[in-house]
């Protein structure tokens, strides 16, 4: 009775995170060797967050993504690292068999095509009952029951839709099939990959808003990998920016669009034309983004196409890939570059 | 189920225009073979003193075509028979309809072919996934060897290595015919037995000759199928190893009907081969028996049937496809 007392003031003074990754590498084999898609990456997620992660194609937020599952796709592997999800532990130690339970059971996927995510062979019930049945659940008239509340919460003809083939169903009902297959097993941790990029726009705007309701409903802690950053600013509390394997900048939302501090946040933020801004400010990013062999193995991984370092030729830029550090302003802002820790040395030099 | 309809009669009515195509394509065949056996018959006839309309009559029992008269009278009156099933009278045996005479033959080499094409599209279908799951390990490779091999060998190859192996170097199976003699016919466990062992090699040539182009075009289709979308997705749903198997199984046997409609002709081709080999007492020895008597009904009926059956193989083979794609079965508005 204390002990559980005590357990819940506990997570709830602290509340830890409820996806802890730290120092994770992934890498793919290649004909070059086995190249890092993601390299040393620390990400927390809160627990009842929205953290959207963001970054150019080829950045390595899918590879991210499915590590939260324990589903890196050969030829890749967790090279280095852990990812802790409260409540199973670390995803690299568990065998496969609790990985397989884990999936779809305490952590939900909705894939980036979600548009081609289910057996077109079967009808979305008998899918459904597929689920169950790996899963060994047992009550399957709770679990139809279930999936026909979370389908009717979407605005959806639940009964139907679990009598309907993939073809029957179109892109936007698809992509809520998904998120229904993805929560059904009243997952706590929810992973959405691209969740709108074949949308149309407002299929968008319904499926966003969809996950913005079921995330706050059920208390989820939730990753929305995006390459759009319309989309982080207009439901996600937290982002990370990736580039090149490595998460380059992390917090809260607002912040960080208002007041981006790392060079390759600041350019992609400024790439998008804001409705209300100046048009001319509008600067695309110059340069390519990097593929796994292009990616620098020295240095800072996004050196060659950043304004800073043409400007200022840090020598750290070319020695090491700064560490995603805290900046002096108390926000709890993470960014990873040599010149901001610089400057923030010398403000608070300055300062005292 | 309308769609089902729909396709059904579509079906029958291509079948028609090819049974024709085919019905034509033989009489005029025959009609222009040297020497022209139909008016040569007549011929024979009237010099042996029988009236014109008696040796019209005779000629037209045995080839089921009218010997005299206009072109087109003959082909019409042709058509007409065929339409009852008339196909004239066999010539190496007297006295017996052409069709009765294929007919024998051919439940026999129905029963052949069923069972090769049933034994070699396991064999090929289960092979084909562990290939295509095991690809980058030695035993894919050696699947996909061994697959291509067996495609490539011809089937009376086939068959004399069968017959070799099985009949000399290690004699557990009989070599001739469809059943021994010595055994009371009907349905008792000897015969029984009789026929399951003498049906086994043949059946056996037909499977092995068929399965590597199974085993490979499952292979492909398999690993195509990994690719797809789902697949991931069933794994990020948590969905079990076996679950999995089963959703790439089942996607993957669709290409194979395709070629399942291919592979029948080729093994009623192959009938001629492998029963000459065996002398198993089927349509293929029919149709060789009739092209040495210069049985023109004969081979006229076996011709059609074969006509027939492939027609008829397509048309399962396509009706299975739809049951198992509901992409065709229910085609594809969204729901409101
Ligand atoms: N199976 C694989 N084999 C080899 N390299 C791979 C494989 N999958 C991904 N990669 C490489 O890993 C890097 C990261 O890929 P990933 O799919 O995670 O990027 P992404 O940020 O999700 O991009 P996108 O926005 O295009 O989805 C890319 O350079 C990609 O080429
Ligand atoms: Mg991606």
């Amino acid at each position: 009775m204390t002990a559980a007392t005590q357990a819940t003031t506990s997570t709830a003074a602290a509340a830890p995170p409820a996806v802890t990754i730290r120092d994770l590498t992934i890498v793919y084999r290649t004909p070059a060797g086995e190249l890092p898609a993601v390299s040393g990456v620390d990400l927390d997620l809160p627990p009842g967050t929205i953290t959207g992660l963001v970054g150019e194609s080829g950045s390595g937020k899918s590879t991210l993504a499915l590590s939260l599952l324990g589903a890196v796709q050969r030829p890749g592997r967790i090279a280095a690292g852990s990812i802790h999800v409260d409540g199973l532990g670390n995803l690299v130690e568990l065998s496969a068999k609790s990985l397989q339970e884990a999936r779809g059971g305490e952590i939900g996927y909705v894939f980036q095509a979600a548009q081609n995510s289910l057996n077109p062979l079967k009808t979305v019930g008998k899918q459904l009952l597929d689920l169950g049945r790996s899963h060994g659940v047992r009550d399957r008239t709770a679990l139809v029951r279930s999936a026909k509340e979370l389908l009717a919460g979407m605005g959806l003809d639940a009964a139907r839709v679990l009598d309907s083939y993939q073809h029957e169903l179109s892109g936007g009902m698809r992509q809520r099939v998904g998120i229904m297959f993805a929560l059904v097993l009243n997952a706590h941790v929810l992973v959405l990959d691209e969740p709108t990029t074949a949308l149309d726009m407002i299929s968008q705007a319904n499926v966003l808003k969809i996950v913005r309701a079921v995330h706050t409903e059920r208390g989820l802690t939730t990753l929305l990998v995006t390459h759009d950053i319309g989309v982080v600013a207009e439901v996600a509390e937290r982002i990370a920016v990736m580039y090149g394997g490595v998460v380059v900048e992390q917090g809260e939302t607002a912040d960080v669009l208002r007041a981006p501090k790392h060079p390759y946040a600041r350019a992609l933020i400024n790439a998008i034309p804001r409705v209300s801004g100046d048009l001319s400010a509008a600067r695309p990013l110059p340069g390519r983004p990097p593929t796994l062999g292009t990616i620098p193995t020295r240095g800072c991984v996004f050196r060659e196409r950043c304004a800073v370092y043409a400007e200022r030729q840090l020598p750290a830029c070319v020695a090491e890939q700064p560490p995603l550090a805290p900046v002096a302003d108390g926000s709890g802002r993470l960014v990873a570059c040599h010149a901001v820790a610089v400057e923030d040395q010398q403000a608070t030099g300055e300062t005292a | 189920m309308r769609n089902l309809l729909v396709r059904l009669a579509g079906h029958l009515v291509r079948a028609l225009v090819m049974i024709w195509v085919v019905a034509t394509f033989t009489f005029f065949l025959i009609r222009l073979m040297p020497g022209d056996p139909v008016a040569a018959q007549y011929e024979k006839l009237v010099q042996q003193g029988m009236s014109p309309d008696a040796a019209r009559n005779a000629t037209r029992l045995t080839y089921g075509f009218l010997p005299t008269g206009s072109g087109w009278d003959q082909y019409v009156h042709y058509l007409w028979r065929l339409l009852h099933f008339d196909f004239g009278r066999s010539t190496q045996t007297l006295g017996v309809n052409a069709s009765a005479e294929v007919l024998t033959g051919a439940k026999w080499t129905i029963g052949l072919v069923l069972a090769g094409i049933l034994i070699s599209f396991a064999l090929g279908t289960v092979l084909g996934v562990i290939a295509a799951i095991r690809r980058s390990s030695g035993v894919g490779d050696a699947l996909t060897i061994t697959g291509s091999l067996f495609h490539a060998i011809p089937q009376f190859v086939m068959a004399l290595v069968l017959i070799t192996v099985f009949t000399v170097i290690w004699p557990v199976f009989p070599t001739d015919g469809n059943v021994d003699i010595l055994v009371d016919p009907g349905f008792n466990g000897p015969y029984v037995a009789s026929l399951v062992s003498h049906a086994s090699l043949p059946a056996l040539a037909y499977a092995l000759s068929m399965f590597g182009s199974y085993l490979l075009t499952m292979r492909s289709s398999v690993i195509s199928v990994l690719g797809d979308d789902f697949v991931l997705a069933a794994e990020l749903r948590g969905l079990t190893r076996t679950m999995r198997l089963r959703y790439i199984a089942r996607n993957a046997l669709l290409p194979l009907f395709t070629i399942f409609a291919l592979t029948i002709g080729f093994m009623f081709g192959g009938a001629v081969f492998i029963e000459k080999a065996f002398n198993y007492p089927g349509m293929g020895i029919t149709l060789i028996n009739s092209i040495g008597h210069r049985d023109y009904s004969t081979m006229n009926a076996t011709f059609l049937l074969i006509t027939a059956a492939v027609i008829v193989a397509n048309i399962v083979a396509d009706l299975l496809y739809t049951a198992i794609d509901p992409r065709v079965r229910r085609g594809g508005e969204a729901v409101a």
